[in-house]
């Protein structure tokens, strides 16, 4: 082969090869808990990280490692660890970088869980949070203390669509000597990589697009292995001794891939928030198409954006790639392939047409997921964001007339009289009520 | 460890066990625009087996200080100045790529103080094309991503790894990315400048293995197996379908066959 393989070919191929003695094409479901170690000098090198290799599922499983290697070849990244869902990526990854008495400055548009666990369950722990506006660029620079060890934020928000300058807050985090992590779910590798832009650390939920098809829970933790760990005093579990393997150095062992070594070694082997083999390989069915279904979901969504902009029952629509966005300008030279296929709307006579449009679709679907091949319809303020307070909404820039609607696959023509369909019925509900 | 050589701060990878010094260790060399990380696999497994493991990281690469080196021969001599320094009396010296030229040259001119070669993924001489020497000068990262293209196998473009979860050519990207600017650039000029790989060759009796890939596209293997040829107490393994980072690409075998090299 002449040069590296390009992103298409890697969502169909990237970390399997057909295994010699069976051949099977498709990736193996290895459905096992633990590994026949060839003796016990085998198995003490495993667990002191001298060789490659498996030796419980709980650390790693070869099915799983190929969504990991996929992952991390799609993103650009030295390595990826996969989890048992987007969350547990997200406070694995806290917990490995942080220690009591430490703090984040993060995002505050943020998913509703994300929130939730800096805002209130770390803080238990010790590990606080400082959330800014993501494009307050000189609030998030003045938000860093000297016991700072990340800045965390979502490239596209969920739910308000929010855009983060990925390049420039890679900027303040690297003069601050402290990597930035984002949360990569609504923008995919295939819209962003962002290692490209200067981000060190990407978190996914996998359950979104990556997987695709509404079938398995999953997250991943993609190490860029553009952070220097030992720049500064700050990361003394990295780059210092640890408990694990003899007091290891893993920034000086493992170099680029010393987070993820310590992810492994600290974050699998303690907290064990691991993935099954078959809901990795769930997910990695749907890898397969990533790039395919990227582009049906963004041109359902232009289709989307020209069908309720001009429709006149809806109050006010929001995307990424609406002028009046104010993320539009940024999203366009950072995102050229489009913006995401999350919309939120709000329709005239507010929450009570939202809920009957809900109640109404017969197509779409009402449920609490994103990203999946069909479409789907919710309402935040009574749902996924009922437990965020009023005032933190507001911060966050939600509505309570807020409809987030995640574009589907479907023939746009068979979406499009769903809604119409559903907007009759509000409506008709409202002028019911006078 | 770190140590001071020439009030230079040296980094060298002992897999991750103290350095015990009998007199003897077991000196891992890196390639071009390489450092330690290299051995990452090899490091560890050889230091957990009882053997004085020495990674050196060369000047102006790793976690080393100071300006890269500009030759193989001032290679050669940096490290005998090293194994000075640390009260080493013998060494067998594992290389790979450059470090095969660095290994070759002081097997040669040091013979006493050098009792075994390991040559991984080498050749005796290693000319770089006008290219990529022109690249590593005014576009490094280009320079980095091609080598790090053409460095590694068929496998390890499928990102097919034994270490769960890793890209080979993501790492590699990486790993050449942390070295001083300067690195690749004199690491490819001295190899391209080396001439006396033949004329070495003819001087060393000391135990040889040279552990070869198969679909090595930095140093063919035919230059490998020429180099095999042309010492007179060497065997040779060729790894097929394995591309020039041999040590990252077929850790278990190379480090097998090292040991049952070192054993005899
Ligand atoms: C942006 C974002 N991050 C993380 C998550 C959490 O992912 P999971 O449900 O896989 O734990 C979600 C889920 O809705 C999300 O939308």
């Amino acid at each position: 082969m002449s040069g590296d393989y390009k992103f298409d070919t890697l969502s169909l191929h990237a970390g399997h090869v057909p295994d010699e003695r069976h051949g099977s094409r498709a990736v193996p479901i290895h459905q096992t808990t633990s590994y026949v170690f060839q003796n016990t000098e085998h198995a003490a090198a495993l667990y002191n990280q001298e060789l490659g290799g498996h030796l419980y599922t709980r650390i790693s499983n070869p099915t799983v490692a190929v969504l990991e290697q996929r992952i991390a070849a799609l993103e650009g990244g030295v390595a990826a660890t996969a989890t048992a869902s987007g969350m547990a990526a997200l406070a694995t990854a806290v917990l490995v970088l942080c220690s009591q008495d430490d703090h984040i400055v993060s995002s505050s548009r943020m998913y509703g869980a994300n929130i939730n666990l800096l805002e209130n369950t770390l803080p238990r722990f010790g590990i606080t949070t400082s959330f800014v506006d993501p494009s307050d660029l000189a609030g998030i620079e003045k938000a860093i203390k000297p016991n700072t060890k990340m800045i965390f934020g979502e490239v596209i928000g969920n739910p308000g669509l929010d855009i983060m300058d990925v390049e420039a807050v890679a900027k303040i985090a690297d003069k601050a000597g402290i990597p930035l992590m984002l949360d990569c779910t609504f923008n995919t590798p295939w819209l962003l990589k962002p290692f490209t832009l200067g981000a060190n650390i990407i978190i996914h939920s996998l359950t979104k697009w990556i997987g695709g098809h509404g079938v398995a829970i999953g997250g991943a933790v993609v190490d860029g292995g553009n952070f220097d760990w030992g720049q500064n005093d700050k990361f003394p579990t990295i780059a210092g001794p640890h408990y694990a393997m003899d007091g290891i150095n893993f920034y000086e062992e493992f170099g680029p891939a010393a987070f993820t070594a310590k992810f492994r070694a600290e974050g699998m082997y303690n907290f064990g928030p691991s993935l099954s083999p078959t809901n990795a390989f769930h997910i990695l069915q749907g890898m397969e198409t990533l790039p395919l279904r990227m582009q049906r979901h963004m041109d359902n969504t232009a289709k989307m954006l020209a069908f309720l902009s001009g429709h006149d029952q809806v109050a006010w629509v929001r995307h990424p790639s609406l002028a009046d966005h104010p993320g539009h300008e940024l999203a366009k030279r950072m995102m050229p392939r489009g913006a995401g296929s999350i919309i939120v709307f709000g329709l005239k006579g507010g929450r009570d047409a939202g809920r009957t449009f809900i109640e109404s679709v017969e197509l779409a679907s009402h449920l609490a997921n994103v990203g999946d091949a069909k479409t789907l319809v919710i309402h935040p303020a009574s749902t996924t964001h009922s437990h965020i307070s009023a005032e933190a909404m507001i911060e966050g820039g939600l509505s309570d007339d807020m409809i987030r609607l995640s574009v589907g696959l479907e023939d746009f023509d068979d979406i499009k009289a769903d809604f119409e369909m559903a907007f009759r019925a509000a409506a008709k509900q409202q002028k019911a009520r006078g | 460890m770190k140590h001071q050589l020439f009030d230079t701060s040296i980094h060298i990878a002992t897999g991750g066990r103290p350095f015990a010094n009998d007199g003897q260790a077991l000196v891992l060399l890196h390639g071009s625009g390489q450092n330690h990380l290299t051995w990452v696999l090899q490091s560890r497994y050889f230091a957990y087996r009882g053997f004085p493991v020495l990674a050196p990281d060369f000047p102006g690469h790793g976690l080393s200080g100071g300006t890269p080196l500009d030759s193989i021969e001032a290679m050669a001599a940096w490290l005998i100045a090293l194994l000075d320094s640390l009260e080493v009396k013998t060494a067998c010296l594992v290389g790979h790529s450059q470090g095969c030229l660095v290994a070759i040259d002081a097997a040669a001119r040091y013979p006493s103080r050098i009792t075994r070669l390991g040559l991984i993924a080498g050749a005796l001489a290693i000319p770089v094309n006008d290219q990529l020497l022109t690249m590593s000068d005014k576009a490094l990262a280009k320079a980095i991503s091609v080598m790090t293209s053409w460095g590694h196998g068929p496998m390890a473009h499928m990102h097919d790894n034994t270490q769960p979860g890793h890209s080979f050519l993501g790492y590699g990207n990486r790993l050449m990315a942390s070295n001083n600017e300067m690195a690749l650039r004199n690491d490819l000029m001295a190899c391209n400048q080396y001439s006396a790989g033949q004329d070495a060759a003819t001087k060393i009796t000391q135990p040889v293995i040279c552990i070869l890939a198969g679909a090595d596209r930095m140093t063919p293997l035919k230059h490998g197996i020429a180099m095999a040829n042309s010492l007179v107490n060497s065997q040779k393994i060729i790894l097929a379908g394995a591309g020039h980072m041999l040590p990252a690409e077929r850790p278990a075998e190379v480090n097998h066959a090292l040991r049952g090299f070192l054993a005899t």
